[in-house]
Order: C-alpha cells, then sequence, then structure tokens
C-alpha cells in the first residue's frame, strides 16, 4: 500500500466496542469476528478515507503514551492485516 | 480445586450484544405449558412493521450483533419477509424460535438466502405424534416435522428443542434416535416445562414429579454418552442431573467453593443481552416480561441499559449472598451453588433476588429425588 492512501473501513462490517476501549469486528455475512485492542480501535475509527497514513501515525502518537518508535510498522502490519481479511479497502479515487 | 473467583466483577458490556424479540402475541397453537400465555409478554397488540424498522435502525446504531425472533409464532406475520430484510439491511443476524407448523418451502427458501439466520429452533416433544400432540394439539407433530424437513432441505441451521414433560418423559430414547438418526440432526437441546405461563395452571398434568425427573436425568445422561455429547441443556433434568453430580462430588470431597458460587450468579445475561416484548416494551428476558423498562423508539436503548434501575438491580443479584436467605439455611451446597434462574424464581417466590427453589438440589434430595450414577460426559454447552 502507497503509504498515503488513504484507507477506508468495509462499511459492512460492524465496529462493536464492548469493554473499555477493546472492541470486535464483525462480519454479519460469515459471523466471523476479530478483536480488537484500543490502540487498533483508535487506527479503526480513522479509516474514513481520508486520514492518509502519515495522518493516522501522527494522531496516534499525539495521543499514546510512550508510542514505540517502530509504530509505523505495526500500524502497516495492522492495515495490511485488515486489507488482505477484506475488512477495509482504499477510497476510492476522485477524478 | 477450582479457585474461588467469588470477589470477580461481572463487566457490563456498552450495549447488548443480542436482543430477543417477540414480534407478535399471536399464535396458531395453544400449547398447554406456553411460557408466553398467561404472562405479562402477552400484553397490547403487535407493533406495525415501521416501528420494528425503526427500532433495528437503533440496534443498528448500538452494534447489535443478532437478534431472536420469537412470540407466539413468528411466522404468523405477515411481513415477516420485511422484518428479515430490516434486520439484514441494519447488519445484524437474526435465529428464529417456531413450533415450526407454518414452515412453507418458500419461506424457507427466503431465509436460506439471506445468508443471515444463525439457526431456527423448531419444538419437538416426541418420537411420534402422541407426546407431542398431547400438549401442542392434533396434527402439530406431523406439521412440525414437515416444518424442519423443508428448512433442513435447503440447508438452514436448525435445532430441535424438546420440552421434557409428563406424557414424554418415557419417549427419550426414542426421541434421540428420531431427532438424531431419522432425521439427522447434528444436535437438539432438552429442557423441561417450567412454572411459568400457562404451564402454572395444568402443573400437575405438566410437570414432571421427583421420580420421574429421576428418571429422565438418569435416562438423558446415558443417552447424551451414548450420542457423544449431541443433546445439550441450559436447564430442565440434563442440565440438573450434570450441574447436581459436581455439587454432591465437592461436596462429598470437601471443596471449599466453586468458581463464581454461593451468590446469586447463575444468570449472567443481564450483561450481555435484552429483550422486546411484541407490544415494544423492553424487559430485561423474555422471561421476565413484567419488569418495564420503556418502549423502544420512545426511550432510548443505549441509556436504558446502561442506567436503568432495574437492570442494574438485577445485575447486582451476583453480589447477594445464598447464605442470607432463609430459604438456604444449613444447605450443604451453598459453595457450589448458583441460585438458577431468576425468572423461575420469580414466579415461585415473588423475587428475581432470590434463589430459585425449582432448582434446588436439597428440595430435590428431601422430596426423595436421587442422583443418577455420575458418569463421564462428553463435553457441551451448559448452563
Amino acid at each position: 500500500m502507497p503509504s498515503s492512501q488513504a484507507l477506508i473501513a468495509n462499511p459492512l462490517i460492524v465496529l462493536r466496542e464492548e469493554f473499555d476501549d477493546w472492541a470486535i469486528l464483525f462480519d454479519p455475512d460469515t459471523s466471523h469476528s476479530y478483536g480488537l485492542n484500543p490502540v487498533s480501535v483508535f487506527i479503526y475509527k480513522r479509516l474514513d478515507g481520508k486520514h492518509s497514513f502519515e495522518e493516522i501515525v501522527s494522531e496516534l502518537r499525539s495521543e499514546c503514551q510512550n508510542a514505540p518508535d517502530d509504530a509505523e510498522t505495526d500500524v502497516q502490519q495492522f492495515l495490511d492485516d485488515l486489507l488482505a481479511k477484506g475488512l477495509a479497502g482504499h477510497a476510492a479515487q476522485q477524478r | 480445586m477450582p479457585p474461588n473467583r467469588g470477589d470477580r466483577p461481572m463487566r457490563t458490556m456498552l450495549t447488548p450484544r443480542s436482543v430477543d424479540l417477540s414480534i407478535t402475541n399471536r399464535c396458531n397453537l395453544n400449547c398447554t405449558y406456553c411460557y408466553h400465555f398467561e404472562s405479562k409478554g402477552n400484553s397490547g397488540r403487535d407493533l406495525p412493521t415501521e416501528d420494528w424498522l425503526h427500532f433495528f435502525e437503533e440496534l443498528n446504531r448500538c452494534a447489535v450483533i443478532d437478534v431472536t425472533l420469537a412470540g407466539g409464532e413468528p411466522f404468523l406475520r405477515k411481513d415477516f419477509r420485511e422484518l428479515i430484510d430490516g434486520i439484514v439491511k441494519n447488519k445484524m443476524r437474526y435465529s428464529i424460535l417456531t413450533n415450526g407448523t407454518l414452515v412453507i418451502e418458500e419461506m424457507a427458501a427466503y431465509i436460506a438466502s439471506t445468508k443471515r439466520c444463525n439457526s431456527v429452533q423448531v419444538s419437538i416433544d416426541g418420537s411420534w405424534p402422541g407426546p407431542h400432540d398431547a400438549f401442542r394439539g392434533e396434527g402439530n407433530f406431523e406439521r412440525a416435522v414437515a416444518g424442519l424437513q423443508r428448512l433442513k432441505a435447503q440447508g438452514i441451521p436448525m435445532t430441535v428443542r424438546v420440552t421434557i414433560h409428563r406424557h414424554n418423559v418415557d419417549d427419550l430414547e426414542a426421541i434421540a434416535r428420531f431427532l438424531l438418526e431419522e432425521i439427522g440432526l447434528p444436535s437438539f437441546s432438552t429442557n423441561s416445562a417450567g412454572y411459568v405461563g400457562q404451564c402454572r395452571s395444568h402443573s400437575e398434568d405438566v410437570q414432571l414429579t421427583i421420580e420421574e425427573r429421576t428418571r429422565a436425568m438418569e435416562t438423558l445422561l446415558l443417552l447424551n454418552e451414548h450420542y457423544n455429547g449431541r443433546i445439550s441443556a441450559a436447564a430442565g433434568p440434563l442440565a440438573e442431573a450434570k450441574h447436581w453430580l459436581e455439587m454432591e462430588t465437592a461436596r462429598r470431597d470437601g471443596d471449599e467453593s466453586h468458581a463464581d458460587c454461593g451468590q446469586l450468579r447463575s444468570c449472567g445475561g443481564v450483561f450481555s443481552k435484552m429483550a422486546v416484548r411484541a407490544d415494544g416494551e423492553m424487559v430485561p428476558c423474555s422471561q421476565m416480561s413484567h419488569i418495564e423498562l420503556g418502549r423502544i423508539n420512545q426511550v432510548d436503548l443505549k441509556e436504558t441499559w446502561q442506567h436503568h434501575p432495574e437492570l442494574l438491580r438485577l445485575r447486582e443479584r451476583r453480589t447477594i449472598s445464598l447464605a442470607d436467605f432463609e430459604f438456604c439455611k444449613d444447605c450443604p451446597y451453598i459453595p457450589y451453588c448458583r441460585g438458577n434462574c431468576p425468572a423461575l424464581a420469580y414466579t415461585l417466590t415473588g423475587e428475581e433476588n432470590h434463589p430459585s427453589p425449582d432448582a434446588c438440589l436439597k428440595r430435590f434430595l428431601e422430596a426423595g429425588g436421587r442422583l443418577p450414577e455420575r458418569r463421564n460426559q462428553p463435553q457441551q454447552d451448559c448452563c
């Protein structure tokens, strides 16, 4: 994924926040669900087709104390995982 | 000995994960032990389609994952497909509880086409018409089995609930053979007719005697072993047999306490799910339809879920010690007991926050009941 290209959460997937800041992503068509920790929820909520990768990482660093130096790598891995599972996709480019 | 996690807090979800919806008060049958009729749940007129559809949008905003459609008989609603469409549109899955008699081929095909159905549960109480029709009406065994076959033909996940009563307690082996071998179900569940709804008026005809209950426990344990755990129960003789044997073993071995025992902790439903009556009144559970929480589309679901005093009171139930009840005085099973179903406790004692006398091991033994021989039971869902 080009790092600056914005992702958008799959609108068919349910983000269900259950306890504290933890959540699950639920696919009603397959019944599959995926657990999200609070940082993952933070990122997922910014997959609106407007936030670039760099903006998400920047917001994460400003919001989260003690974000590791290689946070970009972790965020990238998480986003790649979402893409691979069909839980997020690339926002359509407007012409 | 398992650790005593008695002080472990139970967390409430931000919104209910599941909601049970009684979409109609009407039913084409009038089963002798129906929990719905003669209960507070059977009140008012059915909500119109648009009210349900509007509520489904709120369920979507609350990220509710699934709903269970019950009644009455849900297939009596002429707008059934519209309601299912609303559920699908709002990103939920659904289950259906039905007597099976109105499942036509077109409807089964439609349900299958949505690909959102978790299961359809059909009530079948016998291996032949006699035990089933005794309390559900003549001809309804054949109709229910035909409905089940139509669901099966469409590949819809289905299950059967067998309610054990005085007319089928000696038919259990044949029922298991019929459902698991002839019909080919992967599993089925059991309970027994409880002292709720119409059963209260027909208790002597319907509810098992102590001797019958003893016999049912022994038979179901044997059958479940024979069928490798394909029979499940959250209540009734099979659940009691397994739980009570554990309690008796713990007492005999001198265990100090079991996890989550010694308080009223049997039901965690109010921490993850709630229900709506056919007239639109939210209630904690379809079995506790007398506790009114407010009307859908008039009060906020999330606010009600998080702050309604009645829900908070029921959630506090788990902090109430069994030792505080005169009912439990001198009971040796307190460290291994969770107090059982609050809805049954209410119908029998007038209090939800009270141990249920119906599923009390001490009372069962005092009344002459016997525990079955301990067997190695296959793993399965239980309460």
